[in-house]
């Protein structure tokens, strides 16, 4: 459906269950459910407003990120978080979180939004400019929500300036310790990197990468102090794809210094990433190990759950706060009364 | 929700649970409670309350959960918008006496912090560190991360850092029936199997319950700070500077803006900081970040204000030097007192593009409605503060006050921004928020706060207007009157002190 009056009228014929979706980039993420009849809003991609003076934009949830990405390298501007598909598939499934400690996540980016519940009634939450606090923040619950609280339809955004100057790094076939040590040294920077990752490959071998940006003289400096090896950006920042079906993904937040607990409780050469701002992923070889792991998570402060496994498994993890949890299901209950959207 | 009358023994009863010396419910102790920082809207509360920990405020609210009794949190009440202003028969419960940081981690920098602890004293206490904590709203000297997380509050140095939301990783929350619940973790504010909880209890204006521990970010402290000033003969010309600056690419750390009449305020106050009084407006720019690159952005300002006939600029990288520079900004609304008795803060916003074309009509505003106004904003945020400087005795000038605010919110929205950066709605502006929202939003807002606060007893009658007062917005000049008449005359409870 490409009309927002579209969307609407159908949401209002009472569809039955129902499943927003965008690129379908992610979908290998939600269970599956059979009974669900898609929302495609991949045709609803208007770039609505770019203001570059004011450096804001309001999108329909269908654009495609790198489409916003061209028209924003136009007016020397960026999204500054990590993430493709569409950008309403981004902000709901929110896949990195901050790509380095202190940067924006899509959290911090969306100022607001227009939406519909799913009985199709609109509603708006927030505003177009870089700063507002009228009204409670209802737009932030949109993020990570996988759109089972509302439908999403135009997000208004903030933008940042695109960097003088950028560079993105490498460090390969490192030792853990080496790794380590890395991270720990680019993070006490003043102006760290701000995209920062520690990967651990298949082989065991470890890497850290990362985009460091700004003046070209601090670019410069930063690369040549911690001897950082220039690459192109990396095509992705999952971790490596599962490669046989029992295999399953882990992910979760962590502080970097849990790093060395978290890595002791994940199997010997899993592989793994994890973000500057916390997110990581690890593919488990099978439930088994993920279970394992999981036991040992909360003694090093980590939080994590199974994003990629079979529809039994995914949502397994290390325990929610109970009243967040009720809270979180009061939140659905309010907003979507009849459980439409799944 | 209950009369003194339907619970009398309620003040004892909190006396017993707390002590008598912390519980405050005669008519002098309570005066000092009957606003915040916006003195337009007063009320006297039936009691205050002084806890100490979680399991305090935990206790205090079952009990008046139990007895039906509205209350109020507050931090030190220098919200400017009337939000931890009790109505009715509310208790206020005071968070100042939770003031421990409670822990500090400088290798994955976070602290975790009572709600009671003052912003500026968090980053004191981490400075030997290296560290800060970035939110600074000008009242930092003074109030409380508590209240800094209800409000979502902001300051000068939010343009390159972002708000408290921004900041914020986690709280303990005692929810308005007494539940206590942990939202985010150190990790972050939001699981990733999760939805952002937390996201949506911070600016929810003490609504949804109450902080009692919370977890913020630190930054760490850059190598280098600059501090530029540089003085106009236009405001146009200083706006002109600030759109230059932003769509160069660069990113201040705070770019903050005087305007003359500020300035000469200032300058005849206590925080006199040398300003040029013959400039028509101040631009205050703040640069931070590695020595090589403070240098090349400072280099490249300095020619844009060169560029926009700056009649003088100043440059400051000493800390005294830069604490002079900054004194007369932080010491503007302080200095308003020299102005008159009361002083209204708006805090509308506009697109950082249209900052030339409202200052301009904000001025024809005041002009049309006698007031004494000024501005000083947070220019790279498009954040403006018209500050209207009245005697609050005088009800004609009050309600021309009001009415010019009222003017200048619609302004805002006329040209495409909010009502409120970052003072919130509170009481101040429950008679706006149609402005910017209609009935459907306050609908979805008033599902979601009843999923926190379904009795309504946790700060009642702050964020949404009632459910019939949208209609009435559109004779609102006609409610000015009616606002100024209504004066809050609490029965006076009984004494336990």
């Amino acid at each position: 459906m490409n009309r927002f009056d579209d969307i609407a009228t159908w949401l209002r014929s009472s569809p039955g269950r129902v499943r927003v979706s965008g690129s379908g980039s992610r979908a290998h993420t939600l269970p599956k459910i059979t009974d669900a009849t898609p929302l495609h809003l991949s045709q609803y991609n208007r770039i609505e407003r770019l203001d570059a003076g004011d450096q804001t934009c309001t999108v329909e949830c269908g654009v495609p990120r790198a489409e916003l990405d061209a028209a924003l390298a136009e007016h020397e501007l960026e999204l500054p978080c990590l993430g493709g598909g569409t950008i309403g598939g981004l902000f709901a499934t929110d896949p990195f979180g901050p790509a380095a400690a202190g940067c924006p996540g899509p959290r911090n980016l969306l100022l607001g939004m227009e939406a519909l519940l799913a009985s199709g009634s609109a509603f708006k939450s927030g505003a177009r400019v870089v700063k507002s606090v009228a009204g409670f923040d209802v737009h932030k619950l949109f993020v990570g929500s996988t759109g089972r609280l509302f439908v999403a339809t135009k997000l208004h955004l903030r933008l940042k300036p695109r960097p003088r100057t950028e560079q993105w790094f490498a460090n390969r076939a490192l030792e853990r310790d080496q790794a380590l040590q890395l991270i720990h040294a680019l993070r006490q920077e003043a102006q760290p990197p701000t995209v920062l990752q520690l990967r651990r490959e298949r082989d065991g071998s470890f890497a850290v990468g990362g985009r460091v940006t700004g003046r070209s003289v601090h670019v410069t400096s930063i690369c040549k102090q911690h001897e950082l090896a220039a690459c192109e950006r990396p095509a992705s920042f999952h971790v490596a794809a599962a490669a046989n079906s029992s295999e399953e993904v882990l992910n979760g937040n962590a502080l970097p210094s849990a790093l060395p607990s978290l890595l002791s409780a994940l199997p010997e050469g899993a592989p793994f990433t994890w973000l500057g701002g916390g997110r990581f992923e690890a593919a488990m070889p099978h439930s088994q190990a993920t279970d394992a792991a999981l036991q040992q998570l909360p003694q090093a402060n980590v939080t994590g759950t199974v994003l990629i496994g079979t529809d039994a498994r995914r949502g397994v993890g290390t325990p929610m706060d109970p009243g967040e949890q009720r809270l979180a299901e009061g939140l659905k209950h309010a907003l979507d009364p009849d459980g439409t959207l799944v | 929700m209950t009369s003194p009358a339907k619970s009398p023994n309620l003040e004892r009863d909190l006396a017993q649970l707390l002590g008598r010396d912390r519980v405050l419910c005669t008519r002098d102790a309570l005066l000092a409670w009957e606003c915040d920082g916006f003195t337009v809207h007063k009320s006297r509360p039936r009691a205050v309350v002084l806890p100490e920990s979680t399991a305090e405020v935990q206790a205090v609210i079952k009990l008046l959960h139990s007895a039906n009794v509205p209350f109020v949190p507050r931090g030190a009440g220098t919200c400017l918008s009337g939000g931890p202003t009790a109505s009715g028969n509310a208790v206020i419960i005071d968070c100042a006496r939770m003031r421990k940081v409670i822990k500090i981690s400088t290798e994955d920098l976070f602290a975790v912090v009572q709600p009671g602890v003052v912003n500026l004293n968090l980053t004191t206490e981490v400075t030997p560190y290296g560290l800060h904590y970035a939110p600074d709203p000008s009242s930092q000297s003074v109030c409380t991360i508590g209240g800094n997380l209800a409000e979502n509050s902001g300051g000068p140095h939010c343009f390159k850092y972002g708000m408290t939301t921004d900041h914020v990783l986690a709280a303990t929350i005692v929810l308005p029936d007494g539940e206590v619940v942990h939202l985010g973790s150190t990790t972050g504010p939001r699981t990733p199997h999760g939805i952002d909880v937390l996201g949506l209890f911070c600016g929810s204006e003490g609504t949804f319950g109450i902080a009692t521990e919370i977890t913020v970010r630190l930054c760490r402290n850059q190598q280098e700070v600059r501090t530029m000033l540089a003085s106009f003969d236009s405001m146009s010309a200083a706006c002109r500077s600030v759109g230059k600056i932003i769509s160069a690419g660069l990113v201040p750390a705070a770019l903050e803006i005087l305007d003359q009449a500020t300035i000469r305020a200032v300058e005849a106050s206590i925080y006199r900081a040398g300003y040029p009084e013959n400039a028509a407006a101040v631009l205050l720019v703040e640069l931070d970040g590695p020595h090589e690159v403070v240098v090349e952005d400072a280099a490249e300002i300095a020619t844009i204000f060169v560029a926009h006939d700056a009649l003088k600029v100043e440059e400051a990288t000493d800390p005294k030097e830069r604490k002079r520079l900054w004194k007369g900004r932080k010491g503007a609304f302080g200095a308003m007192g020299r102005i008159d008795t009361d002083l209204y803060v708006l805090d509308g916003v506009v697109p950082r593009t249209k900052l030339e074309e409202a200052l301009e009509k904000i001025t024809e505003i005041g002009q049309r409605h006698r007031v004494n106004l000024t501005n000083v904003f947070h220019a790279g945020d498009g954040n403006l503060h018209p500050n209207i400087s009245f005697d609050g005795r005088d009800k004609e000038a009050t309600a021309r006050t009001i009415a010019a605010g009222h003017e200048i919110l619609q302004l805002c929205m006329d040209l495409g921004g909010s009502i409120t950066g970052e003072h919130g709605i509170g009481t101040e502006k429950l008679d706006h928020v149609s402005m910017m929202f209609e009935p459907e939003d306050l609908e979805v807002m008033a599902r979601v706060r009843a999923v926190f606060n379904p009795d309504d007893l946790c700060n009642p009658g702050k964020v949404l207007p009632q459910r019939n007062a949208c209609a009435e917005v559109s004779k609102w000049p006609q409610m000015v009157a009616k606002v100024l008449d209504v004066e809050d005359t609490p029965q006076e409870p009984e004494s336990t002190s």
